[in-house]
C-alpha cells in the first residue's frame, strides 16, 4: 500500500495487494498495510489515481567515475527527495529532449534532505544510459518517481536492529548498498562489507564505507558463475565467527543467487534480502516487462510487488 | 499438546476454555486489544431458547461462560416485544471479568496479534503465520476468526466501515484461515443473491438520552418509543443478521435495552432521523461509531464443517461460533465454541469425536444449521435459540423448557454430564 494506490492494476482487477481488486467478491486481506485499498478506491469514485510525475531536476554535479560510470548529483523538490530516502527507493530518468521508451530504472545512491539533492550512479551500458551521458552540469534530467521496490525483501531490512549484518557488493550494486547500509547503521546494527569491485578498478563508495561499515573485506567474489574459493572462505569465516543476523547482497543475480544458497546452508535462520534486478519500462505494474511466474504459480510485478528474494531467484517457471 | 485458538470473541473464549480443560497447552490469538469481539456490545443472553441452552450447557460441563454473564447481568428476567425472560449482561463489565478467568485458567492469551496465513502439509496444517512475519506450530487449530467485515466486505456489501468495535483501520482485517487453508468460505444472504447481513443493532451512550429515558432504562432494562409514522421501514427488516428481532414492532417501535450502554435494537439508523424521537434530542452513538450511516457486514466466510466442528477437506482444523455457520448470538457462539475445544483434544487423541445429540437444543441446531447451509434458502436464514426459524423449531420438538430439573435430566439420561469437564491428556 503506497500513496499510489488504488493505481490503474485496480480499475483492470489485477491489484497486487487487495483480493477485492483483484477479481474476488470477499476481503482476503493477507498484505494489510494500515489502509483498505478498496476503500481508497471507493472514496475515489472508483477511479485509479493519478500515476507518478515527471520531475525537472536540475544537475547540480557530474562525475565521471573510471571509464564508464557517470555519478550525477541533482536538485529535487521537497517531497521528492523525502520520499525517496528508503532503501530500496529507485526512480526513472531520462534526457528531457528524448521519449519515454527512454525512460531508465536507477537506484537511488544517496539523498540529502537538508540541500534537497539525489546522487544516482549510472553505468554507460546502451542506448538509454548514453543518451544520459550527453547530460552536463546546469543541464536537466527528467525524473518519474518515486519508487520503492529495488530490494528483494526489504522487510528483513527494515525490521533488523542490535544486530551483527553483512552486506555483499558488486560493480554497479555498490549505489543500491549505500541506502542500505545507511538504514542499518541507523538501526544500531554493526555492518561487515565485503565488496568486489569487478569490473572497475576501485570502489566509488570509499567515503560511505569509512562512515558506516565495521570493517571492509575486498575480494573476487565470483567467476564463470561460481564463488570463488577465496570468498568462500571469507564468507565462511564471517558468517560462522560473527553472529551474522541478516546479509544482503547488491550484485548480478547469480550472486544474488549463490550467495543466498550458501547462508541458507550454513543457517537456515539468517535473513536475505538482495537487489531487486528486473528488467523495468513503466514502473507501474503496466507494460508487463518485469513479471515474473514462480512455480507456486503466483505472477509477481517485480517493479512494484514486495517479494523474498527466493521467490525471485529459484523456481521460476518457463513454461 | 498444544492447541492455537484464533480469533478471541465467545467462541473462540468458549474453546480455549473446554481445550483447556480436556488437557492442552491453549494459545488464543486475538488481533483487538480486547477480548469477546462483538460480544463487547452484545448483552442479551437466556431470551426465549437461550435459557434452555445455557442451562444445558452448565449440565454438559461448560457451563464457565454462562455463569459469569450471569454474574454480570444488569437485568434477569426481562420482556421486550417477542422476547421473553432476557438477561443483559453489562457490556462494560463482561471483557475484564472473561480476560480474568481465562488468565486463572493459565490459558496464554496474545492480544493485538493477528494471524494471517498457514503453512499445510497435505491436509493437515502445520503452523501459522502472524502478521508480523512469525511463525507459529501447533497440533490443532481452531478458527474462531468469525464472519464480521473486513472493510471492504463492508463496503461491498453494506454502507462501507462504520467503524465498529473490532476496528479494523487500527487492528488490520479479519484473515479467514480456511481459506487460506485452502477451503472455500460459504456466504449468507440477506435476500435472493445479495450476500451478506448488517450486524442488528447498535449502542447509544446512554448519557445522551433523556432523564425520564435513562431512568427507566436503569430500573426496567427495556425502553420502547414510537418512530414517527413518516420514518418507519419495514423494509430495513430484512437487512438484518438477527431475524429473531426483525419483527414489526422493531420497525414501529425504537427498542431501547440496557445493557450497561443504551442498546438500540436496529441496525442502523440516520442521526437525524433518531434525534427526532421524543427523548433521544440529543442521541449519540457509542457502537459503531458512524452507527448513522451503517453497520458491519456478516455472514461472508462459513466454513464447511461436520457437526463435530471440524472443518471439512482439513485434518485438524476446528471452527465454530459464526465461522461454523449463519448463528447468531452469544449462547451459540459459546456452545459451538466449547465443543469445537473438547473436540480438538480428541482429535489429537484419535478419540471419536463427540457429536451433541439432537435431543438437546444445543446438539439440534448444530446438526440443523448445517443441513440448512446446504440449501439455498436455508442460506438466507439465520439460526439461533432466540427466535425465528429456530425457535420455532425448538417449541414444534419440544425442546424448549425452562424446567432446570427436566434438563439436568435429559444430559444424564444420554449420559453426558459435565461432559466437557472431562481432563482426556
Amino acid at each position: 500500500m503506497s500513496q499510489a494506490c488504488p493505481c490503474h492494476l485496480a480499475e483492470t482487477g489485477d491489484c497486487i495487494l487487495c483480493s477485492q481488486l483483484a477479481g474476488k467478491d470477499f476481503c482476503d486481506c493477507c498484505n494489510w498495510n494500515g489502509v483498505c485499498i478498496y476503500q481508497e478506491y471507493s472514496s475515489n469514485n472508483y477511479k485509479a489515481k493519478e500515476s507518478r510525475k515527471y520531475y525537472n531536476c536540475e544537475i547540480l554535479e557530474k562525475r565521471r567515475f573510471e571509464e564508464n560510470v557517470i555519478i550525477f548529483e541533482v536538485r529535487g523538490s521537497d517531497k521528492l527527495v523525502s520520499e525517496l530516502v528508503h532503501a530500496g527507493s529507485y526512480i526513472f530518468v531520462r534526457r528531457p529532449d528524448t521519449d519515454t521508451r527512454f525512460d531508465t530504472p536507477i537506484s537511488i545512491m544517496d539523498t540529502d534532505t537538508r540541500n534537497n539533492t539525489i546522487t544516482i550512479a549510472i553505468e554507460i551500458k546502451g542506448s538509454k544510459t548514453k543518451a544520459l551521458d550527453a547530460l552536463e552540469v546546469g543541464g536537466e534530467l527528467l525524473v518519474k518517481a518515486p519508487f520503492w521496490n529495488g530490494i528483494l525483501g526489504l522487510k528483513n531490512i527494515f525490521t533488523i536492529k542490535d544486530s551483527k549484518c553483512l552486506i555483499v557488493a558488486r560493480g554497479i550494486g555498490q549505489a543500491p548498498m549505500i541506502p542500505a547500509l545507511k538504514h542499518l547503521h541507523a538501526n544500531n546494527n554493526e555492518i561487515i562489507v565485503v565488496l568486489d569491485n569487478s569490473p572497475y578498478k576501485n570502489s566509488f563508495v570509499n567515503k560511505y564505507l569509512e562512515k558506516y561499515a565495521l570493517k571492509v573485506v575486498r575480494c573476487n567474489a565470483i567467476c564463470r558463475g561460481r564463488i570463488t574459493d577465496e570468498f568462500n572462505d571469507i564468507l565462511n569465516d564471517l558468517i560462522r565467527n560473527n553472529d551474522i543476523s541478516l546479509v544482503h547482497c547488491d550484485a548480478t543475480d547469480i550472486l544474488n543467487y549463490e550467495l543466498m544458497k550458501f547462508v541458507e546452508d550454513i543457517d537456515k535462520s539468517i535473513k536475505y534480502s538482495c537487489c531487486n534486478n528486473a528488467k523495468m519500462c513503466c514502473g507501474e505494474g503496466i507494460c508487463g516487462c518485469c513479471t515474473r511466474k514462480n512455480n507456486d504459480r503466483k505472477l509477481r510485478r517485480l517493479c512494484k510487488m514486495q517479494t523474498e528474494p527466493k521467490y525471485v531467484l529459484e523456481g521460476r517457471r518457463i513454461f | 499438546m498444544k492447541v492455537v485458538i484464533i480469533g478471541g470473541g465467545w467462541s473462540g473464549c468458549s474453546a480455549a476454555i473446554t481445550a483447556k480443560k480436556a488437557g492442552a497447552e491453549v494459545v488464543l490469538y486475538e488481533k483487538t486489544d480486547m477480548l469477546l469481539g462483538l460480544g463487547n456490545v452484545g448483552g442479551i443472553m437466556r431470551n426465549n431458547g437461550r435459557y434452555t441452552a445455557s442451562e444445558e450447557m452448565i449440565a454438559l460441563g461448560a457451563g464457565d461462560l454462562i455463569n459469569l454473564t450471569d454474574e454480570n447481568s444488569r437485568h434477569k428476567n426481562i420482556d421486550f416485544p417477542g422476547h421473553k425472560h432476557a438477561w443483559l449482561y453489562d457490556v462494560n463489565k463482561i471483557e475484564p471479568a472473561v480476560g480474568k478467568y481465562l488468565k486463572d485458567m493459565d490459558i496464554e492469551v496474545k492480544l493485538i496479534t493477528r494471524v494471517v496465513d498457514v503453512e499445510k502439509e497435505g491436509n493437515t496444517i502445520k503452523g501459522i503465520y502472524l502478521s508480523d512475519g512469525k511463525y507459529v506450530v501447533a497440533d490443532v487449530f481452531i478458527e474462531t476468526t468469525g464472519s464480521t467485515g473486513p472493510m471492504g466486505n463492508c463496503l461491498k456489501y453494506g454502507n462501507g466501515c462504520s467503524m465498529c468495535i473490532l476496528r479494523c483501520p487500527a487492528f488490520g482485517p479479519r484473515v479467514s484461515i480456511s481459506y487460506r487453508a485452502g477451503i472455500e468460505d460459504l456466504k449468507g444472504e440477506r435476500e435472493e443473491d445479495v450476500y451478506g447481513a448488517f450486524s442488528g443493532s447498535c449502542k447509544l451512550a446512554k448519557d445522551s438520552l433523556a432523564g425520564d429515558v435513562i431512568k427507566q432504562l436503569d430500573e426496567t432494562g427495556v425502553v420502547v418509543l414510537k418512530v414517527p409514522q413518516e420514518d418507519i421501514n419495514l423494509d430495513k427488516l430484512k437487512l438484518k443478521v438477527c431475524q429473531q428481532y426483525a419483527l414489526k414492532e422493531f420497525a414501529e417501535n425504537m427498542i431501547l435495552l440496557d445493557t450497561g450502554h443504551a442498546k438500540l435494537m436496529t441496525s442502523y439508523y440516520p442521526l437525524e432521523k433518531l434525534r427526532k424521537i421524543k427523548g433521544l434530542e440529543n442521541a449519540k452513538y457509542i457502537d459503531p461509531y458512524a452507527g448513522g450511516k451503517g453497520n458491519s457486514i456478516r455472514y461472508l466466510s462459513v466454513a464447511p464443517r461436520a457437526n463435530n466442528m471440524k472443518v471439512i477437506g482439513l485434518d485438524n482444523l476446528f471452527c465454530a461460533g459464526e465461522k461454523a455457520g449463519l448463528f447468531v448470538g452469544h449462547t451459540e457462539a459459546i456452545i459451538t465454541g466449547a465443543l469445537a475445544g473438547h473436540n480438538a483434544i480428541r482429535n489429537y487423541l484419535g478419540m471419536p469425536l463427540l457429536i451433541l445429540p439432537r435431543a438437546l437444543a444445543v446438539g439440534d441446531i448444530i446438526a440443523y444449521a448445517n443441513e440448512k447451509m446446504n440449501s439455498k434458502e436455508g442460506r438466507t436464514n439465520r439460526y439461533t435459540f432466540a427466535g425465528a426459524e429456530y425457535f420455532k423449531r425448538m417449541q414444534e420438538l419440544g425442546l424448549y423448557t425452562l424446567d432446570i430439573d427436566e434438563i439436568k435430566g435429559k444430559v444424564e439420561k444420554l449420559n453426558l454430564t459435565h461432559i466437557f469437564n472431562e481432563k482426556l491428556i
